[in-house]
Formats: C-alpha cells, sequence, structure tokens
C-alpha cells in the first residue's frame, strides 16, 4: 500500500507537469506544437484514437459474462470496467488541449452540428463513460451494501440476498446496452476518419471494422495488464482460465486486424493509382521505422497470446500485453502522416502521365529560412506536445490505480471474499 | 443569389498580385495565404515542365473554391463554418472552437489556422516601423457573425471570404479588382445574364477535383498553353 501512495504522487506529479505544458500552450498558442496547416491532427489525435481502443476491454469483458457464458471472466469484470472508464476519461482529456479554443468547447453543447462525426463521437464515448460507471456500480452495489455505505443508498432497507439478486439482474441488462455501445464507440471514431472523401488513407469502409478489431485486441490486452498487476503472480493459477480466455481473444482479433491491414494494401497495391498508392509509401518509405513497429510488435504479441508457453506464464502475458500496447500506439500514430502528406490537391504533371504533383499548402507560420509552402511535412511531435500527451496517459494510469485501490472487490483479499460468495450463491446463471 | 468565380488559365500570367492584393487587403498574418499561384508539376514556381522539345506550363490560381457541398461545413461541430445567404462559405470566429477538422475534411488546403496570435505573429516578422495592414475594420455579416477581422486571434481556423466586406458593397473581391490581367471574374452564377454565367458556357470549363463531388463555385477556363488538358485526378 505504501507503494502505490508513492505511485499515486508520482503520477499525479506527471499529471500536474502535462497541464504546466499545456497552460504553455494555451499562452503562446500552438505555435509549440510541430502540426502546421498541411499536417493539422497529430500525436493528440492519435493519442485519442488509441485510448478510444484501449476502453473497449471494460464492456467487452464483462458483457462477454452475460452474453457469451464466460464466467470465468466474472472475476475480472470490474477491474476491466475501470480500464475502461479510466481509458474513456483519457479519451475525453486528450481532445481539450487540441482545441486551439479550449475555452469555447462549451459551443459543442450549445451549438452542436450533427452532420458532424465529431459531434456523433463525443455522444457516444459520453454514452459509453456513462454505462460503464452505471455497470461498475450495479457490479460492487452488492460489496458496499455490505460495508454498509451510503453509497448503497438505492437499496436501502433491502436484504442482502435481494441486493444480490438486484445487481445480478441489472448487471445482465447493463451488458446487453454495454456491447452495443463498445462497438459503436470504435465505429463512430473511425467515422470521424473514414469519413472524410479528401484523405484516401482513411477513406475506406475497412476503417471501422479494423478499430474495432484493434480495439478488441488492445482492450483486452489492458484488462490483462491491470489484472495481473493488481491481482499479483500469487494468484496467477486460480484466474489462469480467465488469463487465457482473454490472451485467446486478443490474439485472434490481432490476426482480425492484420487481415483488414493487408486487405487494404491490397487493393491499393493492385490498381496502382498514384493517389491510392502514394498513402501506402509514404508509410512504407518515410515512416520504415514505425511501420516495422506497428506490424512486428503486434505479430509478436499475437504469438504470445496464442503459444501456450507463453499464453500460461504470468511474464509471458505481462511482456505480450506492454508489447501489443506499444504496436497498437505505433499503429495509431501511422494514422497521420500517410494522409495529410499525400496531399489531396495532386494534379497530373503536364506531359508526364502516372505522376502527381502535390500543390503546396502555407504552413500558416513565417519562420525563415523555413519554406512557407510546403508539399510534405516531417512531423515530430514537439517536447511540448509529448508533454501535454503525458497528462491524459497519466490520468488514466491514475483513475485506475484509485479505482482498484478503493472499490471493493479488486485487490486480493476482497475478490477471495466475493469469490466465495459468488460460488455459494450466483453460480446459477 | 450564388456567388462564384471564374478564373481563366489562359490569361493568368502568374504573377501573384491576387495572393498579394488578398493577402494586404484581408490582414494575414505572416505565413497565412488565402490564395495561392504555383505552377503546376514544377518544382519552381514560372518554370516550365516536360521533356525537351514539348515543354510547357500554366499557372493555377487556388483560393477557396466555395464549394456547394463542402466538408468543412458539414464536419465543423459547431457550426463555425457555415453558408451564407448568398452560398459563400464564411468562417464565423467567434464560433469557431479551433478543432481543426476542417482543416482534414477540406480537400484544397485552403484553410488557415492560426497557430499563434495575430499581432505577435506580426511583431516577430520585423516588417518596418508602424506598417500595417488589412481592412482595418470588423465586418460582420448579415446574421451579425463576425467573419473578418483585422487582428486575428489565436487559435481560430481562416479562410477566403470572397472578400464579403467588399462584395457586401457591390465592390468585386481584391483578387478580381487587381488581377493585371483580369484573369478573374465574379458574379451571380444563378443569374443567366452575368459574365461568369456567360463565360461558363464556352470554353469547356472545369472544377478542381471535380470527382469528390464537392460542387465548387470556383470554375476554371483551360489554358491552351498547356495543351488544353483537364487538371483532374488521374
Amino acid at each position: 500500500m505504501k507503494e502505490s501512495k508513492a505511485w499515486i504522487v508520482f503520477l499525479g506529479l506527471i499529471v500536474l507537469a502535462g497541464l504546466v505544458a499545456w497552460g504553455f500552450q494555451l499562452k503562446e498558442g500552438m505555435v509549440v506544437t510541430n502540426m502546421r496547416n498541411p499536417f493539422s491532427w497529430g500525436i493528440y489525435i492519435a493519442t485519442f484514437a488509441f485510448f478510444v481502443g484501449i476502453a473497449a476491454g471494460g464492456l467487452i469483458v464483462s458483457s462477454s459474462v452475460y452474453i457469451f457464458d464466460l464466467a470465468l471472466l466474472k472475476p475480472l469484470a470490474r477491474i476491466a470496467k475501470i480500464t475502461a472508464f479510466a481509458s474513456a476519461m483519457g479519451a475525453a482529456a486528450m481532445v481539450l488541449p487540441d482545441l486551439g479554443r479550449a475555452d469555447r468547447v462549451y459551443n459543442l453543447l450549445l451549438h452542436p452540428n450533427f452532420r458532424s462525426p465529431l459531434v456523433w463521437d463525443i455522444i457516444v464515448i459520453t454514452g459509453y463513460a456513462l454505462v460503464t460507471l452505471v455497470s461498475l456500480y450495479i457490479d460492487v452495489l452488492p460489496d458496499l451494501f455490505k460495508q454498509k455505505s451510503r453509497l448503497a443508498f438505492p437499496v436501502g432497507g433491502k436484504t442482502e440476498d435481494e441486493v444480490l439478486e438486484i445487481s445480478r439482474r441489472l448487471s445482465r441488462v447493463a451488458a446487453y446496452v454495454g456491447l452495443p455501445f463498445a462497438i459503436l464507440i470504435h465505429t463512430v471514431t473511425a467515422w470521424i476518419f473514414s469519413t472524410q472523401v479528401s484523405r484516401s488513407w482513411w477513406n475506406t469502409a475497412i476503417l471501422p471494422p479494423d478499430f474495432i478489431s484493434v480495439a478488441v485486441a488492445s482492450g483486452t490486452a489492458l484488462v490483462i495488464l491491470v489484472s495481473l498487476t493488481v491481482k499479483g503472480r500469487e494468484t496467477f493459477q486460480q484466474y489462469a482460465g480467465a488469463y487465457r480466455t482473454l490472451a485467446s481473444i486478443s490474439g485472434a482479433f490481432i490476426i482480425v486486424h492484420f487481415f483488414f491491414m493487408y486487405n487494404d494494401f491490397m487493393l491499393r497495391w493492385w490498381w496502382g493509382a498514384a493517389h491510392e498508392m502514394e498513402p501506402l509509401l509514404i508509410a512504407l518509405r518515410d515512416y520504415t521505422w514505425l511501420h516495422l513497429a506497428e506490424v512486428v510488435l503486434p505479430f509478436a504479441a499475437m504469438i504470445m497470446f496464442l503459444h501456450p508457453g507463453t499464453k500460461n506464464s504470468f511474464r509471458g502475458l505481462y511482456a505480450a500485453s506492454l508489447i501489443l500496447l506499444a504496436g497498437v500506439y505505433a499503429h495509431r500514430f501511422l494514422l497521420m502522416p500517410s494522409s495529410y502528406n499525400s496531399i489531396p490537391l495532386s494534379l497530373p504533371v503536364p506531359g508526364v502521365s502516372g505522376e502527381l504533383w502535390a500543390y503546396p499548402i502555407a504552413t500558416g507560420v513565417y519562420n525563415p529560412p523555413q519554406d512557407i509552402f510546403v508539399s510534405f511535412w516531417n512531423y515530430v511531435p514537439s517536447g511540448v506536445e509529448v508533454m501535454v500527451t503525458l497528462f491524459p496517459m497519466a490520468l488514466v494510469l491514475l483513475v485506475i490505480t484509485l479505482g482498484v485501490r478503493y472499490l471493493p472487490g479488486c485487490y486480493e483479499s476482497a475478490v477471495k471474499a466475493s469469490l466465495k460468495r459468488t460460488d455459494e450463491k450466483t453460480v446459477s446463471y | 443569389m450564388k456567388y462564384g468565380m471564374v478564373i481563366d488559365l489562359e490569361k493568368c500570367l502568374g504573377c501573384r498580385t491576387c495572393a498579394v492584393a488578398c493577402k494586404a487587403h484581408n490582414g494575414q498574418p505572416p505565413g497565412v495565404w488565402w490564395n495561392r499561384v504555383f505552377t503546376p508539376g514544377s518544382k519552381f514556381h514560372q518554370t516550365g515542365v516536360g521533356e525537351y522539345g514539348r515543354m510547357g506550363m500554366y499557372f493555377l490560381p487556388v483560393c477557396c473554391q466555395m464549394c456547394s457541398n463542402a466538408p468543412c461545413v458539414k464536419v465543423c461541430p459547431v457550426g463555425a463554418t457555415y453558408y451564407d445567404e448568398n452560398g459563400v462559405v464564411l468562417i464565423d470566429y467567434e464560433r469557431c472552437i479551433g478543432c481543426r477538422y476542417c482543416m482534414t475534411a477540406c480537400p484544397y488546403g485552403v484553410r488557415q489556422f492560426n497557430w499563434q496570435d495575430g499581432k505577435k505573429a506580426t511583431e516577430k516578422a520585423h516588417y518596418a516601423h508602424g506598417y500595417s495592414y488589412g481592412w482595418p475594420h470588423k465586418y460582420r455579416d448579415k446574421q451579425g457573425r463576425l467573419v473578418y477581422m483585422p487582428s486575428r486571434p489565436k487559435g481560430v481556423v481562416e479562410k477566403c471570404t470572397f472578400c464579403a466586406q467588399y462584395v457586401n458593397r457591390g465592390e468585386a473581391p481584391a483578387c478580381v479588382r487587381s488581377c493585371p490581367a483580369n484573369a478573374r471574374y465574379f458574379g451571380d452564377l444563378d443569374d443567366p445574364q452575368s459574365e461568369v454565367s456567360r463565360l461558363l458556357t464556352q470554353r469547356g470549363e472545369f472544377r478542381l477535383l471535380e470527382d469528390l463531388g464537392t460542387q465548387p463555385k470556383v470554375y476554371y477556363l483551360p489554358a491552351r498553353r498547356s495543351g488544353g488538358e483537364r487538371i483532374e485526378r488521374i
């Protein structure tokens, strides 16, 4: 517990440092980032998409308990929901520093434009966060009731059995409401990108299904990672079945993701039209190392999740989850360069067939000897951007840490008690 | 009324006067350009492209294409980008939250973000002491929305307004008036008798990236020098 206190203070300091960096950006303007007019979304939006993805784990795990009768996952459901809620909060927190005028964010409520996929996304992510929170509350209700917590007021005056029954019934409902929401947030987040007819890299019907597969794979990996950390090595054998199931789910969805990704590559390569090939070439040629990371890391994680030697080992699962999350982060970053650096207004070169010439875009900042008009912007996040990104990162970890620490039934002693109770009373469903 | 523009590429001599007049009249901060002119296919402006003996060049001015199916208007989460009563796409500087989704959506690269405070950016550029440029007053459209101000706030997106402050007084946009070759025409596309409407029936006009379905209200008349090639996606 002492260690966890130091950890919380550490995370708090990082959140603070990120907020200070954001304050600096607010004061100076977004010129302190390395984004410019031709490359107008960078690491902030990539990280946002990453967070939305890892938020998937929660309701997928807890809904599977009921929808797919996977009772063995139940002991991890609470942790899963906490990670989901935390990631949704992280996604929301990440969008704010990307706004040039965060002080006017209330305009989203006053003047929403319901044709904008961004507005749809805000609605479904808020909905998802609420569903996760309510589902978590329903889940911990019997424990709160037993502790005579004031938070259990809606079931005041009932017996313990009645409360357990209510919790079980409502959990079922939450599972059925939650799963479509979980699917929706990835679909709609992908629509933000895939609706854009000017961006060939995103403008494909495969993007939403791919977002879902990446989300299931990475969200599940996050649940494995947090569960292993919270429950520790001692109880590994006790939950080995649950871990194995999650590892198989994640591994399978990495395969689905590769299938979708290479489907897209295949069509671009086969037809070979310049405006289809260019984004692919940018990923392979100009971002070779990141592209290797987005392929090799998830591939390694997939093998580890499916291989009996590693999926039955604490260390193996731990490493695989971390590797996958790193690979998915690289994958999310690569949403941007191939999209922005293949400039939509590209025209044929007179007298030369098959070649495209990109109409240069003004960067928006006069900074000699840098060119003002560019047709390629070598985007690398600035120090300020990295610092600001640390704020939602640390926030997610902080919410998870506080959640598993203060909510009953996450740490081992409490889990054992609730498990025993589960054996006696609720195993019947 | 539906305002539109016709640019005759046969007449355009690539002098970039329109870009400079536009910048000066609309007080664009350093690094911000609502109007650009380049030589398609060439690394350097005013330099021919092609094989020896078959060289050629033409100049292509690009400002906001004032799409009738504008992706920027569709994606703006707060309705800060909108069509006014004449079909002109405008940005409300007081409404914009600076999310830059419109910049991602726009295929023409005309949208410009204020990465820093306009005044500060101008100071950093070290112009001659006391030099300032741009229409000196704020301009609000008929609905009272702020679509032009001489000193830009940081964090909002801006772009060509078809010179809302002048067109409202019956004058043509600065780029049209300043063009030494009279290559630009401005007027009402709904009126079949207007100069722009009449030009559109004559020389096989085209629009940029027509296959995207954005339906721009800026039309181009092809340059014969480039062999009359159409500027579209391959």
